[in-house]
């Protein structure tokens, strides 16, 4: 039994259920064309602007910050599969210590990031404390 | 306990699949899934040709997939209602049938026979597929999590990393829902959801690694056999080894980052009513709205799916059928997110940056260098 072909059914019926949701709605639904009701949302206001704008870098610094630990999971994963048998054949300094250095330099770069003010979202003008570049 | 269970497990793979070529996934695995179960039922033996497979796995997606609408549609339209309402000392629906449970026919039906207006100058095709990415990630989760009952569709080596790849391509419809719809709130709302996932999809993961620390396999069905041990006897009653039990710590983490993950209080800056008028949400209306109604509701189940197979001993449980027990664990988790959302205020989006990123990121690995150590002098 291919297990991957049982994940295919489920995204496949995971596709269906969705247009056939929209499938009853398109059946159901009134059209009723008017000019007023398609200007976007804002409060009741008539929209300014566009919104694909330039914006605030600090969603950048987040989604760059995550890539690293994301990849680092990845990377964790296998050690945390074998650490058991590893420790037993090995010793728990062999097992233990690499992945130790591993998690101790990134965590090195967390710091690195937290004192940079990559994850501190709002810079106050009275505090001091961090340098913004 | 443990060699009786494997001996029990061998003799029911065999009994079930015949002596010919049982394979080592039935054999060494907590169980059969729904496939093979059903191909045995009918007799074609444990691998039929890849047709088959996929007719029989198509039925177990279907079974899947109308067992959470249903649970979306009781506990999204019914259960959020009278909750919140218990809540806050209101009654809520009861107009509609008994305790008004078939208002969940009539929303369903005036929900689906809204127009669909779609903005000016939207995002076309990121506009018509964000609503569909939602749905289509939860349910595809649901894959390979042992439901019990037999009822597991897929069974694969790596299951614990696909549930969460699964559920994390969720960001992707928010991303292209809050650009797409050219909108200041659903633009504000997309980029804090998606900073927001990013943000509690690490300590979601490596504190989910630290349960993987005390069984040694990714393999969902084996994570929940190593919970069926028992941890202690008190008084005459058996505690299983649960990992709730085991590892409260990281209990606690996940069920945060989870909260997070699905958007909910104090976690719920994506939507943010009163702030962003809906986030992302905001120029859908119609079914588009239903799909992304319905799909953070299965990400909340999923999550409790994730929680209950990880921590909670999965369809563990007495008297009552697995799928049951899965069910209201399931629920416990989705009344748990209630709670939250009637009982805490929301964070600023920096507050929750900061939470994550200096907070709950820290104490992750923390609790996964203390787990290696523990799982290390234990060995």
């Amino acid at each position: 039994m291919n297990e991957w072909i049982a994940v295919g059914a489920l995204a496949f019926v995971a596709i269906a259920v969705p247009l056939s949701l929209l499938g009853v709605s398109f059946l159901l639904r009134p059209s009723v064309p008017e000019q007023g009701k398609t200007a976007v949302y804002e409060s009741g206001e008539v929209p300014t602007g566009n919104t694909r704008i330039r914006f605030n870098i600090q969603y950048y610094m987040v989604a760059l910050l995550f890539l690293v630990f994301d990849i680092e999971t990845v990377l964790i994963f296998p050690w945390t599969v074998i650490y058991r048998d590893a420790v037993q054949s090995a010793g728990l300094a062999a097992a233990l210590v690499p992945m130790l250095i591993f998690i101790g330099v990134l965590v090195v770069g967390l710091a690195w990031a937290w004192r940079n003010g990559a994850v501190q979202w709002i810079h106050s003008q009275n505090s001091n404390s961090t340098t913004r570049q | 306990m443990s060699v009786s269970e494997i001996v029990f497990q061998a003799g029911n793979a065999t009994n079930g699949s015949g002596a010919a070529n049982a394979t080592n996934a039935s054999a060494a695995g907590g169980g059969q899934t729904f496939p093979e179960i059903l191909s045995g039922l009918l007799g074609l033996g444990p691998n039929p040709d890849p047709g088959l497979q996929f007719l029989f796995a198509v039925v177990g997606a279907t079974l899947i997939a109308v067992l959470f609408l249903t649970i979306a549609a009781v506990g999204g339209i019914w259960g959020k209602r009278k909750i919140t309402a218990a809540f806050t000392d209101r009654i809520a629906v009861n107009r509609v049938g008994p305790f008004g449970l078939l208002i969940i026919v009539a929303d369903a039906v005036r929900l689906l026979s809204k127009e669909v207006i779609i903005p000016d100058s939207v995002d076309r095709p990121a506009f018509d597929i964000a609503p569909m990415v939602l749905p289509f990630s939860a349910l595809l989760g649901f894959a390979v999590i042992p439901l019990g009952s037999g009822l597991q569709l897929a069974d694969p080596e790596t299951g614990f990393v696909f549930v969460f790849a699964a559920s994390s391509l969720a960001s992707l419809g928010l991303l292209m829902s809050g650009y797409s719809s050219n909108n200041k709130y659903s633009f504000l709302g997309g980029l804090r959801a998606l900073a927001q996932n990013l943000a509690y999809e690490i300590p979601l993961v490596v504190t989910g690694a630290s349960v993987v620390l005390f069984t040694g396999t990714l393999k969902l069905s084996e994570v929940v056999a190593v919970q069926s041990q028992p941890l202690l006897t008190l008084g005459g009653l058996t505690i299983p080894s649960w990992f709730a039990f085991v590892n409260p710590f990281a209990f606690v983490l996940f069920l945060i980052a989870n909260l997070a993950e699905v958007g909910r209080n104090p976690f719920d800056t994506p939507e943010a009513p009163g702030e962003l008028v809906a986030g992302y949400m905001t120029e859908y209306s119609g079914a588009y709205f239903v799909l992304l109604y319905l799909g953070e509701f299965l990400h909340i189940f999923l999550g409790g799916a994730i929680i209950a197979t990880l921590f909670l001993g999965g369809p563990a449980g007495p008297v009552l059928p697995g799928l049951v027990w899965m069910v209201i664990k399931i629920l416990a988790v989705y009344l748990f997110t209630q709670w939250m959302r009637s009982a805490m205020p929301r964070v600023r989006i920096d507050q929750m940056i900061e939470i994550g990123w200096k907070g709950l990121l820290v104490m992750s690995f923390a609790n996964l260098v203390l787990t290696a150590i523990l799982v290390g002098v234990i060995a």
